[in-house]
């Protein structure tokens, strides 16, 4: 007896498939919350070499600009005061005399005074940069002079300063 | 959609530390969710991105040590030596040459320890020659003071050393 009735169902359910073939599609189906895959954290850099984003600034396609240049300058002229300096604290151990016997023999060279001046000029320049344009980063880290137009003005004045007392300290 | 999941992260919401950007960031999202249908695919695709941004952004990146205490002590430093350099060469004495050996020392050594944290990454070139960037770097400094001092203590100082150089004429 139920297994004729359980055969009538299932002539009837063939019947609705083929007459509402969409109905039959229609099941019943349970969302379950999932949450979002996570991100894997590689990091800053790590994410954008995996990206293959060029490291920003990319300086082989972008333009020089004077913001830029005065900042990596400010960086090379540091390096070349700690050369000298480590030039000068090195030299005071290794070498067997006193400075004022390398001095002396430099004077007894007579190497001329237009040599002199161009190597003084040489040898202060990197300081007067460093002294004028270290104060315009001091200036900026107490927030003045932070507007593009101000950062430009500081940035003429500053090498104005740098290339005068440069050549002022080079001539006496 | 967008509802659902800021009330499924309700909870981690409260516990966040960024509580106020997460709680700001999720009522943007209950504000986008009113926008029209053809607006809502974003939505879907930006919740997750907006409630992970900022605890990505609370991670503490350790490129070296806390650095909240040594920036005054940088900035102090400098500053002092906008006085102290042209002091030392005006008037050359042991005192000047010896605050001057000690502060560029240790102004050179901050700023080279940016230039290897800069240039020497581990990610570029492997986690042992930072190491040793660095510990040459102490090296060098090291070597330096303590050559500068004793320039300063049995030669004729930096000062002196300076202005008889300039004193050079030809």
């Amino acid at each position: 007896m139920s297994a004729i009735f359980r055969l009538a169902n299932r002539q009837t359910a063939l019947k609705f498939k083929t007459n509402f073939g969409l109905l039959s599609l229609v099941r019943p189906v349970t969302l379950k919350p999932q949450p979002a895959p996570k991100e894997e954290d590689l990091g800053h850099d790590a994410r954008n070499m995996k990206l293959g984003r060029p490291q920003s600034p990319h300086l082989t396609i972008y333009a020089p600009q004077m913001t830029s240049m005065l900042s990596i300058s400010h960086r090379a002229t540091g390096m070349i005061l700690t050369f000298y300096t480590i030039v000068l604290g090195t030299g005071a151990i290794i070498l067997p005399d006193s400075i004022e016997t390398y001095l002396n023999a430099l004077e007894e060279y007579h190497v001329g005074g237009v040599v002199l001046s161009v190597g003084k000029f040489i040898l202060a320049f990197p300081l007067t940069y460093h002294y004028w344009n270290g104060i315009r980063h001091l200036a900026w880290d107490i927030g003045l002079f932070l507007s593009l137009k101000e950062v430009y003005m500081t940035g003429f004045a500053m090498l104005g300063l740098a290339y005068g007392s440069a050549a002022v300290l080079s001539v006496i | 959609m967008a509802l659902a999941l800021i009330l499924r992260n309700a909870p981690k919401i409260q516990a966040g530390a960024f509580q106020q950007n997460l709680i700001k960031s999720s009522s943007i999202l209950m504000v986008r969710d009113l926008a029209p249908a053809h607006k809502q695919h974003s939505t879907l695709s930006k919740p997750s991105h907006s409630l992970i941004a900022p605890q990505k952004f609370s991670q503490v990146r350790l490129m070296s040590a806390d650095h909240s205490k040594l920036w005054p002590m940088e900035k102090a430093l400098s500053v002092s030596m906008i006085a102290l350099v042209p002091a030392a060469i005006a008037m050359p004495n042991i005192v000047f040459d010896n605050l001057l050996a000690v502060a560029s020392v240790i102004h050179f050594h901050w700023g080279l320890e940016a230039v290897v944290v800069d240039y020497a990454r581990p990610i570029v070139v492997g986690n042992i020659l930072p190491k040793l960037a660095l510990g040459l770097l102490y090296l060098i400094s090291a070597t330096t003071l303590g050559g500068l001092i004793y320039f300063n203590i049995n030669d004729i100082g930096i000062g002196k050393t300076i202005r008889k150089f300039w004193a050079i004429k030809e």
